[in-house]
């Protein structure tokens, strides 16, 4: 396992002062929270940043890391010493990023301290905690519905009432019709419920992966369509792809690029489906051979035609 | 819960033509229900009118929640910051939708 060297990651000083560790949290987490940053990489960081906090920002914890020395390397592999013990101190989750989802240096340094859980306690029945995930599909599991295997993290109380984290696998029938967004609810899948009290629900976000030919816009997909000069300059019936197998598109005579075609109801699916819009991009013909070229310089001489007319200059 | 079960598990889609009560969805969330009525205090969420004694919202809201409740937990917000800051990432959306359009 590799060693986190969460002073490093923090930007701070191994003696920083708390408040110090708080601003530079502060500062970083608003620079790579995944719902405000749309860096590649915001959500790996964020979790990274979220963990370092979850250890320098708690006193008990920070004192804990720093017994272990300084002498480790960001990324160096290792070993907790013999004579580790996780102090008998409780954590409590619900920091940031979550308790899940940390790296196994963490659940190393931590294990099964992170959660004071609700003890059990004859006589009290107490309903499951609702929990909350997220899902990525592929837009064709919208079209068609399909069964996806989730892979969850969670914290659960063993018979002591202390607090473990355990992998849950799923298979989640996802019902045709979805959108990015749309939440499914699953009854009973979430926490699991204390003194034969019923467990809670999971309530899943629906996200969709990026796809290499459409993009999604509510319930519209919007796809780039290349299309040679002369099919945009004589018009044309084109193949077109949608998620439901290709279709005739009718380019019309002089089209343009950028021109947005509408084939209706070829977007999402739903009471009233979306629609998908075909981008027109004209593609040129490279002058490779001597043939083409001297197309290239007849059309020069034929065609009276300056696309730069409305620049002002010659 | 059947754990680590191989059987396939069907939910309900919460489009965003249901509706659903202050309860269920401050319940869903895991937020306290006083919080999800501060947001609306704010103008962060909106109630589908007002007749009854309890609320009722779109689905749509439950995505909208749970960003507040990330941007709470991870930046410290308060509901004036969030509500600011749902505006703003909303505006960026709408932007973005356009750049895409255009490119």
């Amino acid at each position: 396992m590799e060693y986190k060297d969460y002073y490093k990651i923090m930007g701070v000083a191994r003696d920083a002062k708390p408040d110090e560790i708080k601003r530079a949290y502060r500062k970083l987490a608003r620079k790579y929270h995944p719902d405000v940053s749309k860096e590649a990489d915001a959500e790996e960081k964020f979790k990274e940043v979220a963990e370092a906090y979850a250890v320098l920002g708690d006193e008990e914890k920070r004192k804990a890391y720093d017994e272990l020395g300084s002498n480790w390397q960001q990324g160096q592999d290792f070993r907790p010493p013999p004579n580790w013990d996780t102090h008998g101190f409780e954590f409590h989750t619900g920091g940031p990023g979550g308790a899940a989802g940390f790296s196994d240096f963490f659940e190393e340094l931590f294990r099964g301290i992170h959660g004071a859980g609700p003890r059990q306690t004859r006589n009290v029945r107490m309903r499951g905690q609702n929990e909350q995930a997220r899902i990525f599909i592929d837009l064709e599991d919208a079209f068609h519905g399909a069964t996806r295997t989730l892979n969850l993290r969670v914290s659960e109380p063993d018979a002591h009432g202390r607090m473990h984290q355990r992998n849950r696998t799923l298979n989640v029938r996802i019902p045709k019709g979805v959108r990015p967004g749309q939440h499914i609810r699953l009854s009973g899948q979430g926490g699991a419920g204390i003194g034969g009290g019923e467990a809670g629900d999971l309530l899943l976000e629906v996200q969709f992966n990026p796809h290499k030919l459409y993009s999604v816009e509510g319930m519209d997909l919007t796809l780039k369509l290349p299309v040679t000069p002369w099919e945009a300059a004589l018009g044309a019936k084109v193949k077109v792809p949608t998620p439901e197998g290709p279709v005739e598109l009718k380019v019309p005579a002089g089209a343009k690029g950028g021109q947005r075609l509408r084939l209706k109801g070829r977007g999402l699916p739903g009471r009233s489906p979306g629609d998908l819009y075909a981008r027109l991009e004209i593609v040129t013909p490279p002058a490779h051979g001597e043939k083409e070229r001297a197309f290239y310089e007849k059309m020069a001489e034929t065609f009276d035609f300056n696309p730069r007319a409305g620049l002002g200059v010659e | 819960m059947n754990s680590g079960s191989k059987a396939t598990i069907s939910g309900i889609v919460l489009s965003e033509q249901e509706t659903v009560t202050l309860d269920e969805l401050a319940g869903l969330c895991t937020v306290e229900q006083s919080w999800v009525v501060e947001l609306v205090e704010q103008g962060a969420l909106e109630p589908l009118g007002s007749a009854g004694r309890e609320w009722s919202f779109s689905a749509g809201a439950l995505g909208r929640v749970r960003t507040a409740a990330r941007l709470r937990r991870d930046l410290e917000l308060d509901a004036a910051g969030i509500a600011l800051a749902l505006e703003l990432l909303d505006e960026i959306d709408l932007l973005r939708a356009r750049l895409r359009s255009l490119d």
